[in-house]
């Protein structure tokens, strides 16, 4: 009872709900801002998602007379709850450590593709041609970019499950064991075996945040946002909670997986260091790489996604089996 | 890539580039063309800046009882092309580089540039008629100093043409008005179109 | 004050601009591009964002002088726009027709057809205008929406 209460807490409070989605606004909010100086502009003030999600609540909801209804009410409030409750499982380095204390990297892996999948949903509900394409693409772009992400979380549980030997049976996919082993022998992201699949993480996240030069479902000057053209007032405010929710959980992943170290035994000190982890994270990931290129098309980010960062990932992989 | 990453990092260093308005000031060149103005002084009626007009935003109007006319340029519906500036002979047609036009919908057929003008009795047989602007009178009769431009500028044509003949034939004598009855008034205004 | 007077309060800082041609030769939608993409203008700096789906629109900037062939589309996609939406007319064919006005193909101007709250003139209007005119859409919408600012 107390732990079924406690988990509730963790998806509602921290790290999951409010603590999740205040970083994730706050990161949007000082991507468009950075973004803005990168191109000689002021950008809008760092409260602008919430602004838009506010204003987002205030307008009318319109549903197209041929879609689907139940699903594409139902789509954003699937891809919400995938995330909110993915978002518990994040380990905090040094001030929560996870949801489970076993496979909950299989679970993570699992719960990631759901805000992906609930624009498919949604898109495909909606009745709408560019709905429809976007659809297609997200799905093209989601098969393209789980194929490394799949190889960097074998790499890390495989070498961690090495490393702790007659512990675990072969690799360890407990998130928790990962951040205890890396803060006892250190981090992996200066594991020299695994620094391809550092690199590879770094170009997976502009590929499932969907922003440029990977936002080729919600391309707005082609596919007029694509997936999500039919959506407007709550409902887009819903989406919007869940890319913000989803950055909070590929941030902290990232961190979980290459940097958790902890700079000092009080829980304060260690929950500002890992929102600044998480900053850099993003300001390098995403920011850079999105005020710097254009948009790739569908058959160019597929092949780039299916050879450099698997390529990266299988190295890795292959370092972590042999060393 | 590596391009890319220097332009980025020198547009940080300089700094945003963004013109403070609508926050703060911006600046406005000194031949933009804005609203267009016509002086009331000048304007001589000949209507010359609605037949050039693109937009067909110039009207001139004549009053029924032909004591004058009203000029009224819409400034929603004024193109900024400024053929009326060139094309108007007495220069009466201007374009401040007034740019602030945004208004709402209430406001949207206020936005008129309009002025009544009324015609002045001609010194010479007091048909009605508009005086022509000093300063173009006096350019126009520069080569002709024995000509008062200041009294040849409220004439009317005719009683110009009488001046003129006039003084061909060696009579230096001032306009004559007994020659036209009291009844007779004639209208040198525009014909209506 | 209520929630919903906050978010509503709130709501006017974050206006998606929507832009639909008309039948615009082009000048004001250069002008509308010269907004959003050079840094000299940052529209983005009153929370603005151009939107590719009308669904998400707040603010629709109406260009062209309303061509017969278009009418039916441009009504069609403005009323895809969820309400509270200001409508914007910007450069004189869609206020008057302009150059355009009385010509054969022409079915403007656009407010036989929409409720229109903003006017904004020039043949184009420049930057700087279209963000007072924006700006002034703003205070629309806060009085749309109850609120005097």
């Amino acid at each position: 009872m107390i732990d079924t209460l406690l988990a509730i807490l963790h998806m509602t409070i921290f790290p999951g709900g409010i603590f999740a989605l205040a970083l994730g606004f706050f990161c949007k909010g000082l991507d468009r801002r950075v973004e803005a100086r990168l191109q000689r502009r002021v950008g809008p003030p760092l409260i602008q998602p919430w602004l838009d999600a506010a204003k987002l609540l205030t307008k009318e909801t319109l549903i197209p007379k041929t879609a689907c209804r139940a699903a594409f009410l139902f789509a954003p409030v699937f891809g919400f709850t995938g995330m909110a409750v993915c978002a518990a499982f994040i380990p905090v380095p040094g001030v929560y450590s996870g949801l489970s204390n076993m496979g909950d990297l299989l679970v993570i892996f699992y719960l990631l593709p759901l805000p992906a999948m609930a624009l498919m949903l949604g898109g495909s509900a909606s009745s709408s041609p560019f709905g429809a394409l976007g659809f297609s693409r997200e799905m093209l772009l989601m098969l393209a970019y789980e194929t490394p992400l799949l190889m960097i979380l074998l790499s890390v549980a495989m070498l961690v499950g090495k490393n702790l030997g007659a512990e675990s049976s072969g690799a360890e996919f407990s998130l928790l064991r990962i951040v205890a082993w890396q803060q006892e022998n250190g981090s992996l992201g200066f594991n020299p075996a695994m620094i391809p699949a550092l690199l590879a993480y770094l170009i997976f996240l502009p590929g499932t945040m969907g922003v440029a030069p990977f936002d080729i479902a919600e391309a707005e000057t082609e596919l007029l946002e694509g997936p999500l053209l039919e959506y407007g007032g709550p409902l887009l405010a819903l989406f919007t909670v869940t890319s913000a929710l989803k950055t909070f959980v590929v941030l902290g992943l990232g961190i979980a997986l290459f940097f958790p170290g902890t700079i000092s035994s009080l829980w304060p000190v260690n929950l500002v260091w890992f929102v600044l982890k998480c900053l850099a994270l993003m300001l390098l990931s995403l920011t850079l790489v999105k005020s710097a290129t254009g948009r790739f098309r569908i058959d160019q980010a597929f092949r780039f996604y299916v050879t450099i960062p698997a390529a990266l990932a299988l190295c890795s992989l292959v370092l972590a089996w042999v060393m | 890539m590596a391009g890319f990453l220097k332009v980025l990092l020198r547009n940080v260093l300089e700094g945003p580039s963004t013109d403070p308005f609508p926050l703060g000031e911006t600046f406005t060149p000194e031949r933009l063309r804005g609203r267009a103005r016509v002086n009331p002084e000048l304007c001589m009626g000949c209507g010359i800046c609605r037949n050039s007009c693109t937009a067909g935003a110039i009207n001139i109007t004549h009053m029924d009882d032909g004591s004058g006319y009203t000029i009224a340029i819409w400034q929603n519906s004024c193109c900024l092309c400024a053929s009326c500036r060139h094309y108007c002979p007495t220069g009466a047609v201007s374009i401040t580089n007034d740019w602030h036009g945004a208004h709402p919908e209430e406001e949207k057929f206020n936005r008129l540039e309009q002025h009544t003008i009324k015609y002045e009795p001609c010194a010479g047989c007091g048909a009605l008629m508009r005086p022509v602007p000093a300063a173009l009178a006096r350019r126009l009769y520069a080569a002709n100093p024995e000509i008062d431009p200041e009294k040849i500028r409220h004439l009317c044509p005719q009683c110009r043409r009488r001046e003129d003949a006039l003084r061909n034939a060696g009579v230096m004598s001032a306009t004559t008005t007994e020659t036209v009855a009291a009844g007779e008034l004639t209208s040198a205004a525009p014909t209506t179109y | 004050m209520s929630l919903d007077k906050t978010l509503k309060k709130f709501s006017v800082r974050s206006p998606w601009l929507f832009r639909i041609n008309a039948g615009s030769c082009n000048g004001c939608d250069v002008e509308l591009a010269t907004t959003a993409c050079i840094p000299r203008y940052d529209v983005e700096r009153l929370g603005c964002r151009y939107c590719g789906s009308p669904r998400h629109a707040d603010v629709v900037l109406i260009t062209g002088p309303l061509t017969t062939r278009v009418r039916d589309r441009v009504l069609r996609v403005w009323h895809e726009i969820p309400n509270p939406k200001i409508t914007v007319a910007v450069g004189i064919c869609p206020i008057s027709g302009g150059v355009f006005r009385e010509g054969y193909s022409i079915d403007g101007p656009i407010d036989r057809y929409l409720p229109v709250d903003v006017n904004i003139p020039g043949c184009p209007p420049r930057p700087q205008a279209i963000l007072e005119g924006v700006v002034l859409a703003r205070s629309i919408w806060l009085k749309k929406l109850g609120l005097e600012e």
